[in-house]
């Protein structure tokens, strides 16, 4: 067990800043185990209207028990910040390692064994009448093990009416950039009378797939309104290699805009070009094609179910051997960062003397 | 060329992209009836061309059939057609869609929320039309302060208000619903819901009105018509232009004015009364709807207002139909006491049997969907055809069947059905996709 007092915890590092800007992950020691575990502050302040979002996400969390998603461990107020604890996935996010180290795109084992994890959360998920509604490479963490956790739980909702499944119609809760939106599937964003369920989340893993395969997530760089119609009219993103990519259709200044990153290499002219030469010149297997085609369908009823992608020809060629941190040596755990702890350490000493400010200074 | 050579072609044919193409012969064009202020038609044909409507194609054609006088052979090859537009229109973030519905005040529109994506319904107020209105401009801004602070599922939520000082409008952004109460029952057999129904929807506006007097709000003008059904079937309580917050620091819900729907309005309003309980109002109202859903009548009818007011006045209820059942039938008469005092609170009513277990559906009856809206039965956006319009525009707005006849590598020289030409549009239209989405190299056509 997880005592509730942030005494017992020592930050360590930051992870990330999340949910735009009103909440921090940090790595931190819980002392009386000497365990690693992840901390994630939300300035309570700042998220009036999304306190019962997150009480919604622990409240899921606590339902759930599985080795493919998230578990909570404990949660505390500490001052105007509530802090939730969950144990510390080592690797990161899935979309921080596509950006600090796989500009385009993890290798397919990597992504093989990383869908199969997921696949294994989703099918867990909808057997217990939930729909995920947020399935992206940033709520994908992977811990030091290899196996990866499907975090992000504040979207998912419950299809359990009177203990029987119904559709759903209301878009899930908005993100502070509705970046979200891109991962989400046609029937979904249509909010049409028809609804939709859990073959949604097959759409979104389907974009996941895109999303791991190419680096770049499908839709990233066009208006919101513009995917909308995209997805309705029935493109279907793809996995880029030279069957989907014939390089010399696209000109230089089209690829830009499609082919950004947030970070790095990706917004140089160098970057975008050798990204071109990579997709263009690389060939990803039929069976992985075949499977992001499978769960991208436009119409829901055609796709698969998690179950039935578990068993697709494309996951079975993981063995049990495959290491995925031996796939992605390039990734380096998250660790205790000696810059960051004294900057946390200074900044825990200013709180504290905030405190001492109340008594008053007597010459 | 003589304008009068030209037919309109017209095709209901729906394309399997689902995007409804209407040609139209650019020479020969409906006045184009701004069906809405915001379509401004840019058309970029010579001032000298006639407008005219289908009949008087028709009659056009007559006149040629007898006269056949003197005209220039055109080719029907050679003859342009133009795919229709929709314009696409923004307000603020919102990209409008179709009117949804219509009032004395001006339009309620669909539109689209072009960062969230989520759908919403627009109230588009005219001053120079809530002007004409009695209280009209006191009742929208009663409507709006009230609404600010309401937050309850079954209370419609104002997402935005938005104004127009140059245009003289108002738009007031709310959840968006697929129907109306009203609506569903003037289209359902016998004008009433299955008991089974009726019994979902009158619970979800107990819990409504709950909380509206709990929050010191007397509606006073509730009926199907005010009561609407979002997506998912949730019933959301509208229209709050006659209702009132009460003093919260004064024990009595009194009232003074009541300006709500002739046939929902209790005996004490009716009969003029000075001041009056304001949530027995709402009780009667919300029996009267009741007494409707189950029963498709009123229990007082009238031929006219004044006749109506009369019977609320002095008579006594029709007694509601033996076939409604004791339950029913003993909590309808209940809530149309005469007296308002004898009539129950929600927390009464909610206790009641009749409440308490949820009919079943009797053999038979089936249960009222919203009505369609243009044969779209999944009541679907109405925004997307604006969408395509502003993001797949193409240059070639205007061609001909020399042009199709490219497309499709024909050379033959045989006139193209009209089948032919809605499937050649098919395909241009899918080329045109295949050329947007050449941006998208991600992304391909299923």
């Amino acid at each position: 067990m997880f005592n509730p007092d942030i005494n017992d915890y020592q930050l360590t590092s930051i992870i990330t800043e999340c949910c735009g800007g009103v909440a921090v992950v940090y790595s931190a020691l819980y002392k009386p185990s000497n365990q690693n575990v992840a901390l994630k502050r939300y300035f309570v302040d700042k998220t009036k209207e999304k306190a019962t979002l997150i009480q919604q996400d622990i409240m899921t969390r606590k339902e759930l028990q599985h080795q493919n998603i998230l578990p909570y461990l404990t949660s505390f107020v500490n001052g105007r910040e509530l802090y939730v604890v969950s144990p510390l996935m080592t690797f990161g996010s899935c979309r921080d390692i596509l950006d600090r180290y796989f500009h385009e795109g993890l290798p397919e084992l990597a992504c093989a064994i990383i869908l199969r994890d997921v696949l294994l959360a989703l099918q867990y998920l909808h057997k217990q009448m939930f729909i995920h509604r947020s399935v992206r490479a940033s709520h994908v963490l992977v811990g030091a093990d290899g196996s990866s956790r499907l975090s992000g739980l504040r979207s998912a909702a419950s299809v359990a009416v009177r203990g029987r499944r119904a559709r759903l119609h209301r878009l899930p809760p908005p993100d502070h950039d509705n970046a979200n939106l891109m991962w989400l599937s046609p029937e979904l964003l249509e909010q049409n009378l028809k609804g939709y369920d859990e073959r949604s989340d097959i759409y979104s893993l389907g974009v996941l797939c895109c999303e791991l395969a190419n680096g770049a997530v499908p839709f990233a760089e066009v208006p919101t309104t513009l995917m909308f119609t995209e997805k309705v009219k029935g493109s279907r993103p793809q996995l880029l290699d030279c069957s989907t990519f014939p390089e010399p259709c696209l000109d230089d200044g089209e690829m830009k805009s499609m082919y950004n990153t947030d970070s790095g290499v990706g917004d140089t002219a160098d970057g975008v070009t050798r990204l071109r030469q990579v997709y263009a010149t690389r060939k990803l297997t039929d069976s992985f094609h075949h499977l992001s085609e499978m769960a991208l369908q436009r119409d829901p009823e055609k796709r698969p179910t998690a179950t039935q992608l578990l068993n697709h020809l494309f996951l079975k060629q993981i063995r049990k051997t495959d290491y995925l941190p031996g796939l992605i040596g390039r990734v380096k755990p998250i660790k205790p960062d000696p810059n960051d702890m004294s900057a946390l350490l200074l900044q825990q000493k200013m709180s504290e003397m905030d405190i001492e400010k109340t008594t008053e200074w007597d010459f | 060329m003589d304008p009068r050579m030209c037919r309109k072609i017209s095709s209901s044919e729906s394309l399997p992209d689902a995007d409804n193409v209407e040609y139209e012969i650019s020479n020969i064009t409906a006045p184009q009836e701004s069906e809405d202020n915001f379509l401004i038609e840019g058309s970029p044909e010579p001032n000298s061309v006639t407008w005219l409507d289908d009949d008087q194609i028709d009659e056009l054609d007559l006149n040629l059939d007898q006269t056949n006088l003197f005209f220039h052979r055109v080719d029907s090859a050679d003859i342009i057609y133009r795919s229709k537009k929709k314009k696409c229109k923004m307000v603020g973030k919102y990209v409008m869609g179709d009117v949804l519905g219509e009032g004395s005040y001006g339009k309620v529109k669909e539109m689209l929320d072009s960062e969230s994506l989520c759908r919403r319904a627009v109230k588009i107020l005219k001053k120079r039309k809530l002007r004409r209105i009695p209280n009209g401009e006191q009742n929208v801004q009663r409507e709006i302060q009230l609404l600010r602070i309401l937050r309850h599922k079954n209370v419609i939520e104002l997402v935005d208000v938005m104004y127009n000082d140059e245009k003289q409008k108002m738009y007031l952004v709310m959840e968006f619903c697929v129907g109306v109460l009203q609506d569903m029952l003037e289209s359902s057999p016998g004008k009433k819901f299955p008991q089974r129904q009726a019994h979902d929807y009158f619970t979800q506006l107990l819990d409504g009105l709950e909380y509206l007097h709990g929050q010191g709000v007397v509606h006073k003008d509730i009926k199907p018509g005010n009561l609407l059904l979002t997506l998912d079937q949730t019933l959301k309580i509208t229209d709050f232009g006659v209702a009132e917050a009460l003093d919260m620091f004064s024990p009595e819900d009194t009232c003074y004015t009541g300006q709500g729907s002739p046939a929902f309005q209790p005996p004490e309003i009716a009969n003029g009364a000075e001041q009056f309980s304001g949530t027995k109002v709402d009780i009667w109202s919300s029996g009267v709807t009741l007494y409707n859903m189950t029963t498709g009548r009123y229990p007082f009818e009238g031929d006219n207002v004044y006749r109506l007011l009369e019977a609320i006045g002095r008579g006594e209820p029709a007694p509601p139909p033996s076939s409604l059942g004791p339950a029913l039938g003993a909590l309808l008469s209940h809530m149309l006491k005469r007296d308002p005092s004898l009539r129950p609170t929600v927390q009464e009513i909610r206790r009641h049997a009749w409440v308490q277990a949820t009919p079943p559906l009797e053999s038979g009856e089936r249960m009222v969907m919203p009505r369609s809206r243009r044969s779209d039965e999944l009541h679907s956006s109405t925004v997307i055809p604006y969408l395509v319009e502003r993001h797949y525009a193409s240059a070639q707005e205007y061609f001909t069947e020399h042009d199709l006849r490219h497309d499709m590598g024909e050379g033959g020289s045989r006139t193209l059905s009209t089948a032919e030409l809605s499937d050649g549009e098919s395909t241009r239209q899918k080329r045109r996709w295949n050329s947007s989405c050449g941006r998208l190299p991600s992304c391909r056509l299923t």
